[in-house]
């Protein structure tokens, strides 16, 4: 009989209280979790073999199948966190450090980065705030530019008070050049939304994930090419890649599996 | 200061804001100190308003168009846009149930309930 009772008090139904806001429980187990990512994963991870994506999947049949495919072509991977800015994150550390093995590449990223802040202030973005993102990503540049390593690079990207304000800055790059060329990005957005809606919404807010626009927005803002491999279920035996922009020759790899990218190193 | 030529006119409303670690990549938190009674702020002060809010964490469901926070944003731009509630709050999205029928129904009521807090915000004598 005791025993019947405190079961009793251990299994309540779920009430639901109206004194307490639903959404902003929501919200907070949502920031519980993405607290918990940032934790656990670095922004961007240490070089790794690919047989560790080979391991992961070990009990998978069609993701094993075709991360085989992808062993002869590329040897190692990089693991970015999966906070909504994978992409970006990715992107900037794969190309940092493309640069400083191509120091051309570097200057003349450089000069672009130097012209962007005149364009981002002529389009409408504040100048006070706008600024300071822009100033830090200089920073970072000319900082490679003297004693540019590898390393420099990993804790650069790794320090999160600069890794997420070079974050901002590709997001205002990318929200600037979809509305610059917002006639022909219209026909690409859903929901009934203006490019400059769509900008505020899923561009330069910090953590919304990037999608197809995004990408082709960034590498034809810089003129860098990238190369996405899809990993998923997809039909077929051989990982899908498409090249952004598609007349370029890539010099970043990314990996893609639903909802996530992470870098890859050719073999 | 509440806008010109509406019912918070002349009260002067102190405020706070509290910025999270990561601001600005988060927006910073808004609770006025003094007694409000306004559709878009809760009764502990707390303002809701969409500038306040990144997209994705949508306690009210704005609109789509609707102001919110990205990192270029600013304080002066969350100030304006409170300066700008005061002057229409948006029942749409109401925090304040009570202020936000009475708005709706009661506009005379309403605006006397303003006036009282106005006074008290100037150290007046009010009813």
């Amino acid at each position: 009989m005791e025993n019947h009772q405190s079961e009793d008090t251990h299994i309540k139904p779920c009430e639901y209280d109206p004194n307490v806001n639903q959404d902003e429980l929501i919200m907070a187990q949502e920031k519980q979790i993405a607290e918990e990512i940032k934790a656990n994963t670095s922004m961007i991870g240490s070089l790794q073999g690919l047989g560790s994506l080979a391991k992961e999947y070990s009990n998978d049949p069609v993701y094993s199948s075709k991360v085989r495919t992808l062993l002869p072509k590329f040897s190692n991977v990089r693991r970015t966190r999966p906070d909504g800015n994978c992409f970006l994150r990715g992107f900037i550390f794969a190309y940092l450090e493309y640069c400083i093995h191509h120091r051309d590449e570097l200057t003349r990223f450089k000069k672009y980065l130097e012209g962007s802040k005149e364009e981002l202030f002529e389009m409408g973005f504040p100048k006070f705030t706008t600024e300071d993102f822009h100033d830090m990503f200089m920073e970072v540049v000319n900082d490679l530019e003297g004693s540019g390593s590898v390393g420099r690079v990993e804790a650069v990207c790794n320090d999160a008070g600069t890794s997420d304000y070079l974050v901002v800055y590709l997001r205002l790059l990318i929200s600037a050049h979809l509305q610059k060329n917002a006639e022909f990005f219209s026909f690409f957005i859903e929901g009934g939304r203006t490019v400059e809606e769509f900008c505020k919404q899923e561009v330069e807010p910090m953590y919304r994930e990037c999608d197809h626009l995004h990408i082709v927005a960034l590498t034809a803002a810089i003129g860098v090419g990238v190369r996405v491999m899809y990993l998923d279920r997809g039909e077929g035996a051989a990982v899908v890649s498409h090249d952004f922009p598609e007349d370029k020759e890539p010099i970043i790899h990314l990996l893609y599996r639903p909802g996530h990218y992470d870098i890859l190193y050719k073999a | 200061m509440g806008p010109e030529g509406t019912c918070f006119e002349c009260g002067v409303f102190p405020a706070k804001l509290i910025f999270p670690p990561d601001y600005p990549l988060s927006p910073p938190k808004m609770q006025f100190t003094c007694e409000m009674f306004h559709p878009n702020i809760y009764s502990d002060g707390r303002v809701c308003i969409s500038i306040l809010h990144a997209p994705g964490d949508d306690p009210m469901g704005y609109e789509t168009s609707a102001e919110r926070w990205s990192p270029v944003q600013s304080v002066e731009k969350i100030l304006l846009s409170v300066v700008s509630m005061l002057a229409e709050p948006n029942d749409e999205s109401s925090a304040n149930v009570d202020a936000a029928k009475m708005w709706r129904d009661d506009r005379e009521q309403f605006n006397k309930i303003a006036e009282r807090l106005v006074r008290k915000t100037l150290n007046l004598p009010y009813p």
